[in-house]
């Protein structure tokens, strides 16, 4: 803006104008009737000064005459506005003031009277050309020659010297006079030039001022609607540093999580001051950078961005978990100019995580222990031979230890969840036969299968069928299915296992026959012929302790975990486990894992 | 933790007489069951105590030649218990067979990291527990 200023100060000053006009006019550049004007005056004043007897009148018709013309001509002159006979005019004109000179200097019988040819003899001498010079000097040898010709009263020899001096020293004076107004009537026209080149850069200049004007308008409008937004977020801390680390934006969340109003931040700290030096340290040497803000920002710089859990040190001292995205900023010029550091304050909810781990541990130890004790005096009194227990005793133990290895499965259900949901479950793989795995989870449930009337059909293949997993959790896996199936289906009711080998596409397409395309995977189906599960229940069914409502009407035993189970196992392993259920018909589920290309 | 072990066929009569057995767990019950199980090895117990720090005293005095612990317990743990009877040369050749109601793969690994030769996630199989002290003793040059 300052710019733009100064420059309209420079070449929009007014005085240029009204001497560039003054200067064409002596130029002989004027309009035909600014160039008449002078002598129109002097007419003017000629006449008035007739009128009061100053000047006396020595022939009225002569002076009538002179006046009549004068003033005509001057009338012509302000008519006149075609530039094609503009020019002509502009001779006719002068000439006529000239002629008008010499009746009144003849009809005043006063000598004097002939300044009056003096402006019209300049007019036409600075007159574009040297045509004007001649007709001057033609028109003041007429004008000396007329008040001699009308009154023949000047003595002789004084005419003849007058006669042949006075177009002389016109005709001389005029071509001098005629030169200077040629080169001022080309220096005219050279500032006219320069001023309508200056307009137009005037011009120019507004037009970039007013587009930079709308320019930071819409800047500042922008720029005042991120810093609205911005100022809006109150629950995250919204943190701006330039290369160095130094804050240049710290937002109300920042604010109110860091306890430090904005001026006391802004261009005066650093971010490393809300940091534990030892923890940039460890991650320092975590990254194999330099501490400090390297450390901080070094997967940032790495990876684009970052996400993690930070410990912010507050103004009173106090630690706060936080996860910090931390980002790259670039100015307008696409060069790096900082970071961002966007925080959500994660304190409170880490607390309840390590409580709800520390839970978890507590209640899976505090229910092993009494289970430990139960289970263990079960066996020794089961399995003592010196003194044998009573058929009924057997059967009544046996009750005892079959509950309380169920409660044992529950707490270790319980436990896996949590890990799976704290991201604490880890896989221990190693080559697993699938095969092996299916044909055990159909052996253990044979005798409840058998005692609830229902068939279990085995379909699978000869050989091993060999992937890499984890054998303790795919077993698990398997059970679930296997043992769901059998506990849904009433009796006479059939559950089928099979497994094979198949392909299976980027899109999840399987089929049976090997495709370039198409990744190796084993697929086992256990299909039930059993109550089945409504068709708006199965996208809840792999949620922890959902439990069908074809489940609760049967009360069929459970607590919703198995499927939640499975599924976590399956995703851990790279599968799939998708269902195709309808209510009363019977329910497949379908185990898709991946296995080695062979 | 298999492969720290002799197979079972191996130690199926094991000459256990005059082995010497250290227990400890806080839990009474437990307690008096994993001292069932040791004697059912044919073991003898010298010690059956509830807290980590009476362990380490007991296990200095008698120098069993292995010592059943259980890991969470008052006094010291029994990963604690454990590096300290293997920081020491007196104590170091002590047989330790640890005890625990934590059964992941972490717990196994810090059981095993502290020193102890075998781990025995809680609840145990009597039988299994016996098998374990019989292949833990048997190793013994008694």
């Amino acid at each position: 803006m300052t710019t733009v200023e100064a420059g309209t100060a420079v070449l929009g000053r007014p005085a240029p104008r009204r001497w560039g006009r003054l200067a064409a006019v002596l130029a002989g550049r004027g309009t035909v009737l600014e160039r008449s004007l002078p002598s129109t005056v002097l007419f003017a004043v000629a006449a008035s000064l007739l009128t009061t007897g100053t000047l006396p009148v020595a022939n009225g018709e002569l002076v009538l005459a002179a006046l009549a013309s004068a003033f005509l001509a001057t009338l012509v002159a302000r008519l006149v506005t075609r530039p094609a006979v503009a020019a002509d005019v502009a001779l006719v004109v002068p000439l006529v003031h000239l002629g008008a000179a010499g009746l009144l200097s003849a009809g005043t019988a006063s000598a004097g009277v002939l300044f009056l040819a003096l402006p019209p003899a300049l007019t036409l001498i600075s007159g574009p050309g040297r045509r004007g010079v001649l007709v001057a000097a033609l028109g003041t040898a007429a004008v000396l020659l007329l008040p001699v010709l009308l009154a023949s009263s000047t003595p002789a020899g004084a005419l003849s010297g007058a006669l042949l001096l006075g177009p002389l020293a016109v005709g001389l004076g005029g071509l001098g006079v005629n030169e200077t107004a040629r080169r001022l009537g080309g220096q005219a026209a050279r500032i006219e030039r320069l001023e309508t080149e200056r307009a137009v850069l005037l011009a120019q200049v507004q037009t970039r001022a007013d587009e930079l004007d709308l320019a930071t308008r819409m800047l500042a409008a922008r720029a005042q609607t991120m810093t609205s937004v911005i100022d809006a977020v109150t629950e995250q801390s919204i943190i701006g540093t330039d290369r160095d680390g130094i804050i240049r934006v710290w937002n109300p969340g920042a604010e109110k999580m860091l306890g430090l109003p904005r001026p006391e931040v802004v261009r005066k700290r650093s971010i490393l001051e809300f940091h534990l030096p030892e923890e940039l340290e460890a991650a320092a040497e975590e990254g194999e950078s330099a501490t400090g803000l390297a450390a901080l920002v070094h997967a940032a710089q790495e990876h684009g961005s970052d996400v993690r859990d930070w410990t912010y040190v507050a103004a009173d001292g106090q630690p706060r978990t936080v996860s910090v995205a931390i980002t790259p900023r670039t100015d307008d010029q696409g060069s790096h100019a900082g970071w961002n550091f966007v925080g959500t304050d994660m304190t409170e909810a880490r607390a309840t995580e390590r409580m709800k781990d520390q839970f978890v541990s507590l209640i899976s130890h505090e229910l092993r222990t009494p289970l430990t004790s139960i289970l263990g005096y079960l066996e020794l009194v089961l399995e003592d031979e010196d003194q044998p227990l009573t058929e009924e005793q057997r059967s009544y133990l046996t009750t005892v230890e079959r509950n309380a290895d169920r409660l044992l499965r529950l707490v270790g259900d319980l436990l896996f969840t949590a890990q799976v949901d704290a991201g604490h479950f880890t896989l221990k793989p190693e080559d697993v036969d699938l095969a092996t795995v299916v044909r055990s989870a159909e052996e253990s449930v044979r005798v409840t299968a058998a005692a609830a009337g229902v068939e279990i059909v085995v379909d699978v293949p000869e050989g091993a069928l060999v992937l890499h997993g984890d054998a303790v959790r795919l077993g698990q896996a398997c059970d679930n299915l296997v043992s769901n199936a059998v506990k849904f289906t009433p009796g006479g009711g059939r559950v089928t296992l099979s497994l094979r080998t198949a392909w299976q596409t980027a899109d999840g397409e399987v089929s049976a026959e090997p495709r370039p395309d198409a990744a190796p995977v084993a697929q086992l189906a256990v299909s039930d012929t059993g109550i089945g599960i409504p068709s708006g229940e199965q996208g809840k069914l792999f949620t922890r302790f959902f439990r069908a409502s074809t489940a609760q009407r049967n009360a069929v035993p459970g607590v919703g975990l198995g499927l939640a189970i499975t599924k976590a196992i399956t995703t851990a392993h790279g599968g799939m486990l998708d269902l195709v259920s309808s209510e009363g018909a019977g329910t497949t589920f379908t185990l898709t894992l991946p296995r080695p290309a062979a | 933790m298999d492969a720290a072990l002799p197979a079972l066929a191996d130690v199926a009569t094991p000459d256990t007489a005059g082995v010497r057995v250290l227990v400890a767990d806080d839990e009474d019950d437990i307690r008096a069951l994993v001292g069932l199980a040791v004697r059912k090895a044919g073991c003898t117990v010298v010690g059956s105590v509830a807290d980590g720090a009476a362990a380490l005293d007991l296990a200095r005095a008698e120098l069993p030649d292995l010592a059943v612990l259980d890991v969470s317990m008052p006094g010291a743990t029994g990963l604690e218990v454990c590096a300290a009877l293997r920081a020491d040369p007196a104590t170091s050749r002590i047989g330790i067979l640890l005890l625990s109601a934590g059964a992941s793969l972490e717990d196994v690994a810090a059981g095993l990291a502290a020193g102890a030769d075998a781990y025995l996630a809680k609840p145990f199989q009597v039988a299994g527990l016996i098998h374990q002290v019989r292949a833990l003793t048997a190793r013994q040059p008694a």
